[in-house]
């Protein structure tokens, strides 16, 4: 071994890393070279200088205040995403809420407002005129289930005890359209018919003889709200 | 035994992620000690030394799927982040001051030695503890952490190649190179005395 290979291996003498033949002879080496003895030897005092350094700084802990300030960012950072996951919770439950609102009230309305809705797009069930032959008697049109909650509806003509209303004229039976509507009782006075004052706040269903004008020409108290009216 | 170490890492690391913050907190303590003793033997100062304890665990809370774990155990790689911080503070500030701080009790780290010496004896000794230190800071970095790895912290070769995520023969070449700087250095300050005293005699 020459001196530039015991300054490569020579330094970990006695290390457990070293093998022994390499040992053996940087021991022989040693012996041999006093300036490589002199180097082992300042090496051998450093390394002490080094394990007294370390051992100086071997309990060094980081201060209590740096756990203290990476536990606040943590539960900073965790609260805010906590935080935000319930705002999203939150946020999707009230749009599905909203939606469903919108959708039950949609099927309610289709539901009472669909076929009046319907009856209306067919003026030809509206309009129908009257073609029945006898003088003063009105076609039979029906009207369909749940369209008395109409404003107005069609009714039965069938029956032809009209009221005439002040001022009109008999309309002619193909040009008259039969319309049940529900009104309140005072609302029959606009029509120029007397009305009691104690009932005037009734609702009543009344069945309107309309003309081809489109103005109502008599009137009629159909059963059901008969025995209430005067 | 590792393996055991490497499993529980992983295991406080993922109740970490999910908002543990006692986990978290365990998964601190068991690693801020090496790595803030890494820091200060590295830079020379306390103060940089939390500063960059500080900064490793803060990415590990924001971005904990920075850590692969395919890639090497949690240890290793907290190194590597320390190591890069270290390297950016190197280059910043070459050095802050001396590493003659005492803890933060104020306490020496080492009082049972000032009771049993002469105070010429300790001044002597802590002269020569001075020049040790100030000549391992003045090293070059990357001979540095191997010094300091292999000298200071006693690791292997293999586990300093392993935390510097490099080959076994460069931590032996850099160890090599950092030790024959060292000897250098303290074979001047060591003379320079001794001959200013002979020239006094």
């Amino acid at each position: 071994m020459n001196c530039e290979e015991f300054a490569t291996a020579g330094l970990d003498l006695g290390s457990a890393g070293i093998d022994s033949v390499v040992q053996r002879v940087a021991r022989e080496h040693l012996r041999e070279c006093p300036h490589c003895a002199a180097l082992h030897e300042n090496w051998l005092s450093l390394r002490e200088d080094l394990r007294v350094l370390g051992a100086e700084t071997a309990e060094l802990e980081a201060p209590a205040r740096v756990e203290m300030r990476l536990r606040q960012e943590f539960r900073t950072k965790h609260k805010t995403v906590k935080t935000q996951r319930a705002a999203l919770v939150l946020g999707w439950s009230v749009a599905a809420a909203v939606a469903l609102f919108f959708a039950v009230t949609w099927a309610n309305w289709y539901m009472h407002r669909g076929p009046g809705l319907a009856n209306k797009t067919q003026p030809a069930l509206v309009h129908t005129p009257t073609t029945t032959g006898n003088a003063g008697s009105l076609p039979e049109v029906s009207a369909p289930p749940g369209s008395e909650l109409n404003d107005a509806i069609l009714a039965s003509n069938g029956s032809g005890d009209f009221t005439l209303l002040p001022g009109s004229m008999p309309p002619a039976p193909e040009d008259a359209t039969v319309v049940r509507v529900q009104m309140q009782r005072a609302a029959l006075g606009a029509l120029g018919l007397t009305v009691n004052e104690e009932h005037a706040g009734d609702w009543i269903q009344v069945d309107l003889l309309v003309g081809d004008d489109g103005l109502p020409q008599a009137v009629r108290l159909p059963q059901t709200s008969a025995g209430t009216s005067d | 035994m590792q393996i055991d170490s490497q499993d529980r890492d992983d295991a406080l690391l993922k109740r970490s992620a999910k908002g543990d913050e006692r986990a978290f907190a365990e998964l601190y303590r068991r690693h801020q000690a090496p790595l803030f003793r890494f820091a200060v033997r590295m830079t020379g100062s306390t103060w940089a030394a939390e500063e960059i304890v500080q900064d490793v665990f803060m990415m590990l809370v924001r971005e904990p799927k920075k850590y692969d774990v395919t890639r090497g155990t949690l240890g290793a790689f907290l190194y590597g982040v320390a190591r890069n911080r270290i390297m950016k503070h190197l280059e910043r500030a070459p050095r802050d001051f001396s590493l003659d701080e005492a803890g933060e009790s104020g306490r020496d780290v080492h009082p049972q030695l000032q009771e049993q010496m002469t105070p010429a004896r300790w001044a002597e000794l802590r002269e020569r503890r001075e020049q040790v230190r100030s000549a391992v800071l003045e090293l070059p970095p990357e001979f540095r952490e191997a010094v300091v790895l292999c000298e200071l912290e006693e690791m292997s070769y293999d586990e300093a190649a392993r935390t510097l995520d490099c080959p076994v023969g460069t931590i032996r070449s850099r160890l090599h190179r950092g030790r024959a700087l060292l000897l250098a250095k303290l074979e001047i300050l060591r003379e320079v005395p001794k001959r200013a005293n002979a020239g006094r005699g």
